[in-house]
């Protein structure tokens, strides 16, 4: 491996040319459209956040004093962490097993990832929809023991913490899982060799291994989360809003694009600075690897 | 041997039964795709198909699956002939701003949908362009160039530069060998990451609600909207359809890359 990794390095340096002329011309039609297409839509909300309806920086005053709307940006970050810890929780067994097995139940554990990784997020969403309704399957097994009406599941933080969750567990399985997949066996091997048991091997050995996946995993799900659409509005209740849930609201129902706009640019500078503390360590790019 | 057997199969055990609870709430919308039902209830009091031959009769849901096909494929066009330049330059070149511009290349991937798409909105609203499949495309076809990017990326940095020396040197010149050499063998990657564009704009919901108006109404935004204001059934049937193309999908890739574990060591 180490040979591989040295050849490889070699590659690197070698073939890699310092034409920055050329390199410019390939790379800018990608950054200009980024430039035109995205920063100035996104700088359109800056602005609209400071000048809707007039110039002022009001919106940023109310977002920060008025109780109401702190409390949404604290139930956001409460709502992100419990459904970062439910994810990992799910997740690391989940793709521990995966990545040390070959086998058909791999394979088969795989799919159900994939499947769910590729699917929607409002088809998936619906499908909670069903099952916590009142005429859905926990209400027919509520009235079947005979226990009468279930307490209200849908449309409370409790639905649109386990719809993100469900939603969010393949990128974490998937984050956990490319980490996993490259701890060398032989290392646990060797640990059970010496002595170890497979429970020591495992939390001196492995576990300390698989925890950039771990920060990765959690720093993925936590920031999507923060940010999260579909699945609080269509599963959520007013009573415990999310970011987004507010500015929907302030939009549909108040046509107050400007404030919407502020708590916008409020997520993005919270999502930004995480990611930055994120890039400072571990450097953006395996985020996604 | 007790103990080994027991912290072996524990884990089996619990990755056994989050694998159920990422699937099974998925497969239940397949039999309420069949269900008479006209609102969302478990078991179904009853099965036909009635409401397959609504959204294959429906033009509101023809529509939108007709724009979701076009959409995607539109703007996973754009994202190809912007990220493939894009990949060779930061994979095989050294210039000032790499770390700036490939921070600038990831930038839709990181800023939240529902900020983009207020951006998008106001933006596009002043081109005249929301509500209409140009507007989706463009903004899609940008939301799509970080995956496209990072897979062609992971591609090239694979690919075996020797292949390219050896065609030069036998005579070759650079276009000639870049059209019959370079692109075939980074084809599998290639498409690995169009598929990856073309899915991320098929799924994408949150720009399409903010953008597409009546007329460019996609797939996922047409459901967000029934769901919402009237829980059409026709719904499940969408979504059976969906999920059952995904499945397909996944399952097929997953035995090609079992049969063909070398082609696709690099790409991953």
């Amino acid at each position: 491996m180490s040979t591989a990794a040295s050849i490889e390095a070699a590659g690197e340096r070698g073939p890699i040319s310092r034409d920055g002329m050329t390199a410019w011309l390939l790379v800018a039609p990608a950054a200009l459209s980024i430039i035109v297409l995205f920063v100035v839509p996104i700088g359109y909300v800056l602005l609209l956040s400071v000048t809707d309806p007039t110039v002022s920086l009001d919106h940023y005053r109310r977002l920060f004093t008025v109780p109401l709307y702190a409390g949404v940006m604290l139930n956001t970050f409460k709502t992100s962490l419990i459904v970062t810890l439910a994810c990992l929780l799910f997740g690391y067994p989940l793709a521990y097993v995966t990545a040390r097995r070959n086998d058909a139940i791999a394979a088969i554990f795989l799919l159900a990832v994939g499947l769910s990784f590729w699917t929607g997020f409002v088809v998936r969403t619906y499908s909670w929809l069903i099952i916590l309704g009142n005429k859905g399957p926990v209400a027919a097994v509520y009235a079947l023991a005979g226990w009468g009406r279930p307490p209200q599941l849908l449309f409370t933080s409790f639905s649109s913490t386990l719809g993100m969750t469900h939603i969010l567990l393949p990128y974490m399985v998937l984050a956990l899982y490319g980490v996993m997949r490259k701890i060398d066996p032989s290392y646990l091997r060797a640990a059970e060799s010496l002595g170890a048991r497979p429970f020591a091997a495992f939390s001196h050995v492995f576990l300390p291994l698989s925890l950039p996946g771990v920060v990765n995993g959690s720093v993925l799900v936590f920031t999507m989360c923060l940010g999260f659409y579909i699945t609080p509005i269509l599963l959520g209740t007013p009573k415990d809003m999310m970011i987004s849930q507010l500015i929907s609201q302030q939009i549909e129902d108040l046509l107050a694009w400007g404030f919407a706009s502020a708590i916008a640019v409020v997520l993005l500078a919270a999502t930004l600075v995480l990611l930055g503390i994120y890039n400072r360590f571990a450097g953006l790019d395996r985020l996604w690897g | 041997m007790a103990r080994p057997s027991l912290f072996a199969s524990l884990p089996l055990l619990f990755a056994t039964l989050v694998a159920l609870f990422l699937v099974a709430p998925m497969a239940i919308i397949v039999p309420m795709s069949f269900s008479t039902a006209i609102s969302f209830e478990f078991p179904p009091p009853g099965f036909w198909t009635g409401y397959y031959a609504e959204y294959f009769s429906s033009p509101a849901w023809l529509d939108a699956t007709a724009n979701s096909f076009i959409i995607a494929f539109g703007s996973m066009v754009l994202t190809l002939l912007v990220a493939l330049p894009a990949a060779f330059g930061f994979v095989r070149y050294r210039f000032r701003g790499k770390g700036a511009l490939n921070m600038l290349m990831m930038l839709p991937v990181i800023v939240p949908a529902v900020v983009s798409a207020l951006g998008y909105y106001g933006f596009l609203s002043l081109a005249y362009l929301t509500g209409t499949r140009t507007g989706v495309i463009l903004a899609h076809s940008i939301l799509s160039i970080p995956v496209a990017f990072l897979v062609i990326s992971a591609a090239l940095k694979g690919f075996d530069r020797n292949l390219e020396r050896a065609a030069m040197s036998a005579g070759a010149g650079p276009l000639r060998t870049f059209l019959w050499i370079t692109l075939p063998v980074l084809r599998p990657g290639i498409l690995v990451g169009a598929l990856f564009a073309f899915l991320h704009s098929f799924n994408e919901a949150v720009v399409a609600i903010f953008i597409a108006g009546r007329d460019a109404s996609t797939l996922p935004k047409k459901m967000f909207e029934s769901i919402r204001l009237e829980s059409d059934p026709v719904i499940a049937v969408v979504s059976t359809l969906l999920t059952g193309a995904i499945f397909l999908g996944v399952l097929l890739s997953m035995l090609f890359r079992q049969s063909a574990p070398h082609r696709s060591g690099n790409a991953a």
